[in-house]
């Protein structure tokens, strides 16, 4: 993991050793009474102690982050100096090599490849091809015959990784871990955090924290509106007085700089809004608070994702031209209400005419979590059968595998690291024994940063179900029998 | 027919305009119809004739016709063969669906939303002989019609699992603007809930009195049938017992005219179900949910005449074994044939019906035989198999026409025929 995505809640220390990120002074100390307080700071003293000891000198174990020298491509701001130190760190260790021979690779951003390599190294894509250099040292991985597609992208989950901060909190062993990465899925936004469905390991396992800014501007809530507007224009009036003040400053070297001091809390989330440093997420059913979110975003030039967007299709055309995004589940169905004088209700056409629209979609099932109660096929693990049922409401297949890979990722702001099968992205995949948006396939395989995270054929989980050797079992869409003569 | 509506949304421009361009359609119509001068008014069609990309019929032959035409006359399938084959009659009606599937209607088993919502659970008695969900049918609800959009045309509509008796289950269509257009017979089964839900009752009741419970109810039940027939037989032998309403209608039960809808799930419970209801008083049985470890009685349900109605836990995590197992492929393992698919609508939404089936085929089971669950299984356990469940001559002209596989959440049923009448038409308007 490099600096610049290094999780914002982490110091450098706690960025090396992963075990001791609890030590996080930010926090405050419970104060109940003058003992506690004292034992609260022998503890502290206790804790820095070791935190001192774990950071230097840098023991072999825990394992620190690999970080390739080839990677210059993402690294520019990182300073030299850490970098240097981070080498001489890692020298022994290895260069991580995965080869991967795929049936079909379905790049999503590009053609589809047949027959081709996957080459990853360190946990990234480092080339794709026919007749490439695999190094000897290389894990192979014959998946000649299976689909290889772009990890899936769950733009919403609940209880995969653990709640936030998502790396203190994450089983790594967990059931869900497994049963996620069973769904194909590699990437997922848990609360405000973009995480990796990491197997084992705490290694590379958030790509990004503070992934949205609430912001809550419903016709139900006018007061929370005033204040979300107040706020905005406050701001924005303080980013034309900072203008002002640069502008004045190179005349009058004495310009007093506009007071910055009152941006805080709410208002420094707003501000990065307004700078375009964070997007804004809302979430709106009725075509109402819809159209009213979408002309926040135009005044004010905010970036903004819808979540739920019922009645989105009612108004598909604003929110295509606004640049909105919406994160939607296909089969959110609303009945119709006959007493408004306008479309309303939803149905599965909804994702089709957004994307008809050009509103950029991410696709969630209704539930997202995972559930092993078995009310099959509305929860988290069903992720790709909610992108096909946006297919029988007329999306394109192509845009409904989007939905929950590269569009997906570019909604959570990680599309530069996940969601396609390109070089230089994170080296994770979902290698299937079909269609991944069929309902008799099975993820055969999964790969995460370069590691093989899930083996079906290893795992008690889905291993009975059509196991490897039924595989000269005709392909799924032949299952019909008895099928007369092409006519 | 037109083919899948662009995205246009005017289209779906409020009823009320709708209806406004369809009346002016038609009187534009009809006035040139006028004009052209045909003085009597243009007949009715005799019959329609469905022509499609493939029938799959799910007759004993497993006969799939592709490029098919399929006749329909007075609700009735008149006529089912390969497009150069049949003779379309010159009056007959012509819908052309040439890309599309045409498979029989579906037949769920176990659904509560034909009839009122509230009126599902009545905890009058933990058994309550005599009460029927006849009574609480709403014909044309938005239940029923989203549940057609899913291709579903007939329905065993039955009380709820609150108690362990709690009536009689209503077979009904989809289709029908009153009670008696959607009827097809009642009662349809007697539901008996086996432990789980009725648990619930007053403060909590266990297994042991339960059973207790059912068994003594079904037995006074059966004596009244027994002295009844006993009567029937040799009138002149004894006095006529005297009629009894709780009881009579239980009598259809004991003839086997009509099966017995239990709600049953978990090996054990499956065990005290299968001995006590079909074993022990005889009945015709359908199991409906049959989940958890169930599927562990697979053989003792094969020395029976049983149905095994699956759903709606498509799948079951087994902690012994870490596994996730697909519920109807480990009954399928068991040697179990006569295995079909339920929703518990609205515990999942009825027309998601096909969609339970795609489950039980992602958790192991097998597409053709899922879709015979969807069908003529579910028919056959109703006692219903010589009207529905598959595309046959003289068989109601109930199915659905897909853009493809229907158990693929991909393909979408594009019209929904109930007795020859078109019930849901996706070109109109999109409920799912």
């Amino acid at each position: 993991m490099s600096k610049a995505e290094t999780p914002r809640g982490l110091k450098p220390a706690a960025r090396r050793s992963r075990f001791i990120a609890h030590a996080d002074w930010s926090r405050p100390i419970p104060r109940a009474g003058a003992f506690l307080t004292a034992l609260a700071l022998a503890l502290a003293l206790t804790l820095s102690a070791a935190l001192t000891l774990a950071a230097d000198p840098p023991k072999p174990q825990p394992k620190p982050p690999e970080k390739p020298a080839a990677r210059s491509d993402q690294a520019g701001d990182e300073d030299a100096d850490q970098k240097e130190k981070d080498k001489d760190e890692e020298k022994e260790e290895p260069d991580r090599y995965l080869a991967i021979q795929a049936g079909v690779v379905h790049t999503v951003t590009g053609p589809d490849l047949r027959g081709v390599t996957l080459l990853c190294k360190n946990g990234k894509i480092a080339s794709i091809g026919t007749d490439l250099d695999v190094p000897d040292e290389a894990e192979l991985l014959d998946a000649s015959g299976f689909h290889v597609y772009p990890g899936l992208v769950a733009a919403g989950s609940s209880g995969v990784v653990g709640r936030e901060p998502v790396e203190d909190n994450t089983d790594v062993y967990g059931l869900n871990v497994t049963l996620a990465l069973a769904g194909g899925m590699t990437t997922v936004l848990a609360g405000n955090t973009v995480a990796k469905v990491t197997y084992g390991t705490l290694e590379d396992h958030v790509i990004r924290t503070d992934a949205f800014v609430n912001v809550s501007y419903g016709t139900g809530s006018p007061d929370a509106r005033r204040r979300l507007r107040d706020s905005l224009d406050k701001l924005r009036q303080h980013l034309r007085d900072v203008e002002t003040y640069e502008r004045e400053k190179k005349l009058n070297p004495q310009a007093k700089a506009p007071d910055d001091k009152w941006i805080r809390g709410p208002a420094q989330q707003h501000l990065k809004l307004l700078k375009h440093e964070a997007v804004a997420i809302a979430s709106a059913s009725r075509a109402q608070d819809i159209l009213d979110l979408c002309e926040l975003a135009r005044q004010y030039g905010i970036d903004l994702v819808v979540r739920g967007a019922w009645e989105g299709w009612t108004v598909a055309p604003q929110l295509g031209r606004a640049g909105v995004s919406a994160i939607v589940t296909p089969r959110d169905r609303v009945t119709r209400d006959e007493r408004y004088n306008r479309p309303n209700g939803s149905s599965i056409e909804n994702a089709a005419i957004l994307h008809a629209h050009g509103v950029p979609l991410a696709i969630v099932p209704s539930n997202t979590a995972i559930t092993t109660w078995g009310v099959a096929g509305r929860d988290l693990l069903h992720l790709a059968m909610e992108a096909a049922f946006g297919i029988r409401g007329g999306l394109p297949q192509d845009a409904a595998l989007r939905a929950v890979t590269i569009d997906a990722a570019r909604i959570l702001g990680v599309d530069h690291r996940v969601g396609s099968i390109e070089v230089g992205k994170d080296a994770d995949f979902a290698v299937t024994d079909g269609d991944i948006l069929h309902y008799m396939t099975l993820v055969r395989w999964t790969v995460v940063n370069g590691r093989i995270a899930y083996d079906k054929e290893k795992d008690s989980l889905y291993q009975h179900i059509r196991p490897d050797e039924d595989r000269d079992r005709p392909a799924p869409t032949d299952y019909w029998p008895r099928r007369l003569g092409a006519e | 027919m037109t083919s899948r509506g662009d995205l246009n949304v005017e289209c779906r421009m409020s009823n009320v305009e709708c209806t406004t361009r369809w009346l002016m359609t038609t009187i534009a119509l009809t006035v040139a119809s006028g004009v052209t001068a045909t003085p009597a008014r243009a007949a009715d069609p005799a019959g329609t004739a469905y022509r499609v990309g493939k029938v799959v019929t799910m007759d004993a032959a497993d006969t799939v016709i592709n490029n098919a035409v399929v006749l329909e006359r007075d609700g009735k399938i008149e006529k089912v063969g390969r497009a150069p084959e049949v003779d379309i009659p010159s009056d007959y009606r012509i819908v052309d669906m040439p890309d599309h599937w045409l498979t029989p209607g579906f037949v769920d088993a176990h659904n509560h939303t034909a009839g009122s919502l509230r009126d599902l659970n009545d905890m009058v008695y933990l058994t309550n002989p005599g009460l029927r969900t006849l009574e609480t049918i709403v014909p044309e609800s938005e239940l029923v019609k989203q549940g057609r959009a899913g291709g579903v045309t007939t329905v065993l509509l039955i009380p709820g699992s609150g108690t362990n008796l709690s009536g009689f289950g209503t077979l009904s269509k989809m289709g029908g603007e009153s009670v008696d257009q959607m009827v097809v017979k009642s009662p349809g089964s007697l539901k008996i809930a086996q432990a789980g839900n009725p648990e619930r009752y007053w403060f909590r009741v266990g297994r042991t009195f339960m059973n207790y419970n059912t068994r003594q109810t079904l037995e006074k039940a059966r004596d009244y049938h027994l002295k009844w027939e006993a009567y029937e037989q040799q009138p002149d032998r004894a006095d006529e017992p005297e009629y009894d309403p709780i009881w009579h209608e239980f009598r259809g039960l004991f003839r086997r005219d009509f099966p017995v809808s239990v709600h049953t799930q978990i090996y054990q419970v499956m065990m005290t179900t299968i001995d006590m209801l079909t074993v022990r008083l005889g009945l015709r049985t359908v199991l409906d949910h049959c989940t958890f470890d169930g599927y562990k009685i697979a053989p003792l349900v094969n020395e029976t005449d049983a149905y095994t109605i699956n759903g709606p836990r498509q799948y079951h995590f087994d902690r012994t074994e870490r596994r996730m197992n697909g519920n109807a492929a480990r009954w399928w393992q068991g040697g179990v044939r006569t295995l079909g698919i339920n929703t518990d609508a609205p515990v999942v939404p009825e027309e998601e019906l096909p969609y339970q089936a795609a489950m039980a085929c992602w958790y192991g089971w097998k597409p053709y035989e899922a879709l015979r669950g969807l069908t003529i299984i579910p028919a056959e356990a109703l006692m219903l198999e010589k009207d529905v469940g598959s595309i046959e001559v003289g068989k109601q002209a109930d199915f659905g026409l897909w853009t493809g596989d229907p158990i693929d959440p991909r393909s979408a049923c594009e019209l929904t025929v109930i007795g020859g009448k078109a019930v849901y038409d996706a070109s109109k308007e999109r409920r799912f």
